[in-house]
C-alpha cells in the first residue's frame, strides 16, 4: 500500500474520524487483497520488454549480413521463431501466469514477422507488402484465442490498418479493395466482447475502445475507390454506427473518455454534417450515380447495421432516451436521396440540424451538468456560424454581431449552469443538514 | 478448454507458422536448382531514384513489346514468355493473358501501360536485398555502370521455372555486386 494511503489513515486516526483499530483492519485488508492476483504493471513491462526485443531482433536482421551463407541466414531466421514458440508452448503447457503469456506471444508474433522477412530477403522475393502483412497477420491471429492475448489482438489490428490502407490507398495506380481487412477485423471482434463481458471498466478495454473504431474508420477509407462523393455518405454511415454502438447499454456505465466509439461518432458525425452545410459540396454530386458497385453495396450494408443497433437501443431504453446525434445518419439519407435535387433546400435543412445537433448537445450538458458536452454544443453552433461567414454575403456589421452574440452565449449559459449547479448543491446541503 | 487442447492447437498453430516460411523457402530453392538461367540486361535507372533502404531497384531493358492489343490495361497480370537472343540475354517471345502452354519459360508481369501499340510491363524481380551498409555503394555502382554502359554488361541473373523466379545475383563486369562494391 502506498505510504501516502498510510499516512492518510494516520491523520484520520489522530483527528478522531476513525479508531485506530479500524485503521489497522483497513491497512490489513488492502495489504492481504492484492496477494495472488498478477501484478498489472509487470504484465505492462513483460509486453513492452517483449516488443522491444522482437522489433530489436527484426532491425538486426534486417541489417542482411552479406558475409553469412544462406544457410546461415535461414538458420537466423528461424532461430527467433523456435524461440517464441518454445516459451509460448512452456507458458501455455505450465499454465504460466498473464505475464508470461502475454510476453511470450508478443515476442512470438514479431519473430513470426521477421522469419518471413527474413526469407523474402534472402530470396529476393519481390517485396509485395501487403501479401507480407497479410500473411503475417493470418499466422498470428490464433495467438489471441490459444493465449487470450490483448497485446497479440492490438498489434493484429495495428497490422492489418496497415494492410488495408497499403493495398486499397497508399498503391500508386494499382490499388485493389482489402476485403480480407473484414475477415481479419471479424476474427479479432470475439476477443473485443470477451473484454466488454468480463472486465468493462479495465484500463485493456479503454485501449479497444479507442483503437478498434479508429481503425475502421481509417480503414473504411481504402474501400472508397473512386467513388468519392459515395465516400462521405459511407463515413456518415459509418459514423452513425459508432455513435450508436458507444451509445449501446452495455457502455452505459463507461465514462465518456473511455469510449472512443461514441467520441469518434460524435466527432465525425458533426465535422461531415459542417461539411454538408456548405453549398458547393451539393453541386459535387453526380446527377446519375452508378449504384452497381461496391461501394454503393458497403453503405448499404454499413446503413443495416447502424439502424439494426440503433433499433435494439431503442427497443432497450425506448424511444425518449434517444438523442438526435444517434438518428443523425438517417435525416442525412432522407435529405441526400429525396432531397438533393431541390436547390438550395437541402442546404438549408443541413444548416438546420447542425443547428440543432448543437442545441440538442447544450441540453444534454445542461441536464447532466456536463460542461463539457455543454461547450461541445456551444462549439458546434460557433463553428456552424463561422462557417456560414465563407458563402453568404452578408455585411461585417452583421457578421461582427452574430460573434459577439455566440460569444455572449458562451459566458451566459456557462454562468447560469454555474449558478444552477450551485443552487442544487446548496439545497442538497441544506437537506442534510 | 482443457490446457492440452490449448496445447495441442498451440502446436498446430507452431507448425503452420514454421511451414508457411518454409514453404517459401522450398519454392525458391526448387526455382534455384532447377530452374532456368537468364541474363536480364538491366537499364539506365533515373538518377534522382531514392535510396531506398537496404535493398537496390532493378530497372530491365526488357520491359515493353511492340503489340496492336488495347484490351491490356494497366494493372493487368500477364504472361511474358522469354526466350534467349543471340547474345545470350533474356528478351520477349510474346505476351499473353492467360497460360498459352507454350514450351517457353514465362514470368508473370503487370502491365504498365499501352500506347502507341507498345506494351510496357514491369518484371516482378525488381528488389535486390543487399547488406545495410553497402546498399548505397552497390546502387551508385549499378547507376554508373548503367549509365557508361556501353559493354552492355550490368545484367541480373535470374532463375526461372514455371512462372516463379529467383532473381540470384546482379552482376557488373563478370562480377558479382556484392563483390564489385567491396573491391
Amino acid at each position: 500500500m502506498g505510504s501516502k494511503f498510510n499516512k492518510e489513515l494516520q491523520t484520520l486516526v489522530k483527528d478522531k474520524v476513525i479508531s485506530p483499530e479500524l485503521a489497522d483492519k483497513i491497512e490489513q485488508y488492502y495489504a492481504t487483497r492484492d496477494i495472488g492476483k498478477p501484478n498489472k504493471l509487470f504484465t505492462v513491462f513483460g509486453i513492452f520488454g517483449a516488443l522491444l526485443i522482437g522489433s530489436g531482433v527484426i532491425l538486426m536482421l534486417a541489417h542482411n549480413w552479406d558475409e553469412f551463407s544462406r544457410t546461415i541466414k535461414t538458420i537466423l531466421a528461424f532461430l527467433p521463431l523456435l524461440v517464441g514458440q518454445f516459451l509460448t508452448g512452456f507458458s501455455i503447457l505450465k499454465e504460466k501466469s498473464k505475464t508470461w503469456k502475454e510476453a511470450s506471444a508478443t515476442f512470438l508474433f514479431f519473430s513470426v514477422g521477421a522469419c518471413i522477412a527474413l526469407i523474402s530477403q534472402i530470396y529476393n522475393i519481390p517485396g509485395d507488402l501487403g501479401v507480407y502483412l497479410l500473411t503475417w497477420v493470418a499466422l498470428c491471429l490464433p495467438l489471441i484465442y490459444l493465449l487470450r492475448s490483448n497485446a497479440v489482438a492490438l498489434l493484429s489490428i495495428l497490422l492489418s490498418t496497415y494492410y488495408a490502407l497499403e493495398i486499397g490507398l497508399w498503391r500508386f495506380r494499382d490499388n485493389t479493395t482489402p476485403w480480407l481487412y473484414i475477415v481479419l477485423f471479424l476474427t479479432i471482434l470475439p476477443q473485443y466482447w470477451r473484454l466488454i463481458k468480463t472486465k468493462i471498466n479495465s484500463n485493456t478495454l479503454t485501449i479497444f475502445n479507442w483503437a478498434i473504431p479508429i481503425s475502421i474508420t481509417i480503414a473504411l477509407a481504402a474501400f472508397i475507390g473512386t467513388s468519392d462523393t459515395l465516400g462521405f455518405v459511407m463515413y456518415i454511415t459509418l459514423f452513425g454506427v459508432l455513435y450508436n454502438i458507444g451509445r449501446l447499454p452495455v457502455f452505459r456505465d463507461l465514462k465518456v473518455f473511455r469510449n472512443g466509439s461514441l467520441i469518434i461518432g460524435s466527432l465525425g458525425t458533426v465535422i461531415c454534417m459542417l461539411i454538408f452545410t456548405f453549398k458547393w459540396i451539393w453541386s459535387e454530386f453526380p446527377d446519375n450515380p452508378n449504384y452497381n458497385t461496391h461501394e454503393w453495396y458497403m453503405t448499404l450494408v454499413l446503413l443495416a447495421i447502424a439502424l439494426l443497433v440503433l433499433g435494439y437501443s431503442i427497443w432497450k431504453k425506448g424511444w425518449r432516451a434517444t438523442n438526435l446525434f444517434q438518428v443523425t445518419f438517417v435525416v442525412f439519407w432522407i435529405v441526400y436521396f429525396l432531397f438533393s435535387t431541390f436547390g438550395a433546400l437541402p442546404v438549408i435543412l443541413m444548416n438546420i440540424l447542425v443547428f440543432a445537433l448543437g442545441i440538442s448537445a447544450i441540453k444534454i450538458g445542461a441536464d447532466k451538468f456536463d460542461f463539457k458536452i455543454l461547450n461541445y454544443g456551444l462549439l458546434i453552433i460557433s463553428i456552424l456560424i463561422a462557417c456560414r461567414f465563407f458563402d453568404t454575403g452578408m455585411g461585417f456589421i452583421v457578421k461582427g454581431i452574430l460573434f459577439v452574440l455566440a460569444g455572449t452565449g458562451f459566458f451566459l449559459t456557462n454562468y447560469f449552469m454555474l449558478k444552477r449547479q450551485q443552487k442544487i448543491s446548496k439545497q442538497l446541503k441544506d437537506l442534510q443538514l | 478448454m482443457k490446457i492440452i487442447h490449448v496445447f495441442i492447437g498451440f502446436v498446430i498453430v507452431a507448425l503452420i507458422q514454421i511451414f508457411v516460411p518454409l514453404q517459401m523457402i522450398w519454392q525458391q530453392e526448387d526455382v534455384l536448382s532447377s530452374g532456368e538461367v537468364y541474363k536480364f540486361k538491366t537499364r539506365p535507372i533515373d538518377p534522382t531514384d531514392p535510396f531506398r533502404g537496404k535493398y537496390i531497384t532493378l530497372q530491365y531493358e526488357m520491359n515493353s513489346f511492340t503489340m496492336a492489343d488495347t484490351t491490356y490495361i494497366q494493372g493487368d497480370k500477364i504472361f511474358v514468355y522469354i526466350e534467349n537472343d543471340d547474345a545470350g540475354y533474356a528478351k520477349v517471345h510474346s505476351l499473353s493473358k492467360t497460360d498459352l502452354r507454350l514450351d517457353k519459360d514465362y514470368v508473370i508481369a503487370k502491365v504498365t501501360g499501352n500506347h502507341k501499340d507498345v506494351i510496357n510491363f514491369k518484371l516482378p524481380f525488381d528488389r535486390f536485398y543487399m547488406e545495410e551498409t553497402k546498399a548505397y555503394d552497390a546502387e551508385k555502382a549499378y547507376r554508373e555502370n548503367n549509365r557508361n554502359n556501353t559493354q552492355n554488361d550490368v545484367y541480373a541473373l535470374v532463375h526461372i521455372k514455371e512462372g516463379k523466379s529467383v532473381l540470384k545475383d546482379v552482376i557488373i563486369n563478370g562480377i558479382s555486386i556484392q563483390k564489385f562494391v567491396e573491391k
